[in-house]
């Protein structure tokens, strides 16, 4: 039996967050890879690289051109705006710019994911846990359904990043508690722990369903 | 979770699409505005002609052609090596052992318990749960220490505490059997499954 079983209760409260770089994990956990867009962009300038080594090979070895002579190319960049339409040049110009634009994007945003984490209770150490948003939405809207006595249809539950916004259609005659339904969904959200922790809104439709 | 080198990829892509915003807006503006053109001419032509000039005193003796096209297709060719080496780093990390340590019992050798054992464990404990449309359980390899990845997928309106929770009790069995500590993430998700499954109605 190795020593790490018989003090496990001992160091408890530090085990988990010991972890190899838990944070790092969650992070990645959290934002989103942008490996698909990666492979995209590196398979891009491979297909041009490739293009370039051939004709550049070919013109080394004295052969005669593929598509242009990369001299001849270079000569037509350098008087440019001769010797091509203006609108094509425009719309080409355009589509490399669009093209730069996603990528730039794709590098610079945070590039958040609809999740949270979960910190759990206190007296128990969860171990890294991360929930989408619509998980979250489910468990609250079931919550938020018996605390208004409506059917699942009735309520719908958006969760965001800071928010969560409860919508109740009562069934009509039969008022809804609007602060009853923002006790339940808040409790809810007490026991999740969530992190950033959202605030939660709750809103009544003024008409009701009728047959429900 | 896997190792794809996310700030690489950020900054190789940040650098990309720079480059090739600025030659599209180079262009655009070439097409529309005229002194962008006359710029463009006088600018462009010093450099071709400092490059022309280059080539040319880089001559094979004798022959035509420049010996630094040779160099430019070596260039490319490493570049296109870089670009591969690039892509096969997305999304590896997947690994096959849990543990392996030296056993300081009176065996001779070393113990490795397999990646397998605990998908399997956890699988099995995780089966017959009626609030879960189903779960998987992945080891990974992070920066050299085996890390466990369980994906839960539970019926609407599961709440995912409760479920973290009982799941975080079964690791806690799991890791007392391994007899090693192993960092664990739980991701409790949706997918089509739990959206168009029936609701858990009972708890």
């Amino acid at each position: 039996m190795s020593s790490s079983v018989d003090n496990r209760g001992a160091d408890e409260a530090t085990r988990r967050s010991a972890g190899p770089d838990m944070r790092r994990i969650t992070y990645r956990e959290t934002h989103s890879s942008r490996a698909a867009v990666s492979v995209a962009a590196a398979i891009l300038v491979l297909v041009l690289a490739a293009y370039g080594v051939l004709e550049s090979g070919v013109h080394a070895v004295g052969q005669p051109a593929w598509l242009i002579e990369p001299q001849a190319a270079a000569q037509r960049i350098v008087d440019l705006p001769a010797g091509i339409s203006p609108l094509l040049l425009a719309v080409i110009g355009a589509v490399l710019a669009m093209l730069g634009l996603i990528f730039l994007l794709n590098g610079v945003l945070p590039g958040k994911r609809a999740r949270h984490l979960l910190a759990g209770a206190r007296g128990e150490q969860l171990p890294a846990v991360v929930v989408d948003d619509e998980v979250i939405a489910s468990s609250l809207a079931r919550r938020a359904r018996l605390a208004a006595n409506v059917t699942p249809e009735q309520v719908m539950v958006v969760v965001s990043q800071r928010q969560v916004l409860v919508n109740v259609r009562p069934t009509s005659g039969i008022p809804v508690d609007q602060a009853r339904v923002l006790d339940a969904v808040q409790d809810e959200l007490d026991r999740m722990l969530l992190e950033p922790s959202p605030v939660p809104r709750v809103n009544v439709t003024a008409s009701g369903v009728i047959g429900a | 979770m896997n190792s794809t080198p996310a700030l690489l990829n950020r900054i190789l892509l940040t650098v990309l699409g720079l480059i090739l915003l600025a030659a599209g807006i180079l262009l655009v503006l070439l097409a529309t505005v005229p002194p962008v053109a006359s710029w463009w001419h006088a600018w462009s032509s010093g450099a071709w002609g400092g490059v022309n000039q280059l080539f040319d005193s880089t001559r094979f003796p004798g022959r035509p052609v420049s010996w630094l096209w040779i160099v430019v297709a070596l260039a490319l060719l490493a570049l296109m090596g870089l670009m591969v080496a690039w892509i096969a780093q997305q999304g590896k990390g997947r690994s096959n052992l849990l543990a392996a340590e030296y056993d300081p019992g009176e065996t001779p050798g070393d113990v490795l318990i397999g990646g397998g054992v605990a998908e399997q464990a956890l699988k099995q404990a995780l089966e017959g749960r009626p609030d879960l449309a189903g779960a998987t359980v992945t080891t990974y390899d992070v920066k050299g220490s085996p890390a466990l990845k369980v994906r839960l997928l539970p019926r609407q309106g599961v709440a995912p505490h409760l479920l973290a929770a009982e799941v975080s009790g079964l690791l806690d069995a799991l890791e007392s059997v391994v007899g090693k500590e192993i960092p664990v993430l739980i991701h409790i998700g949706a997918g089509a499954r739990t959206r168009f499954g029936r609701a858990e109605r009972v708890r």
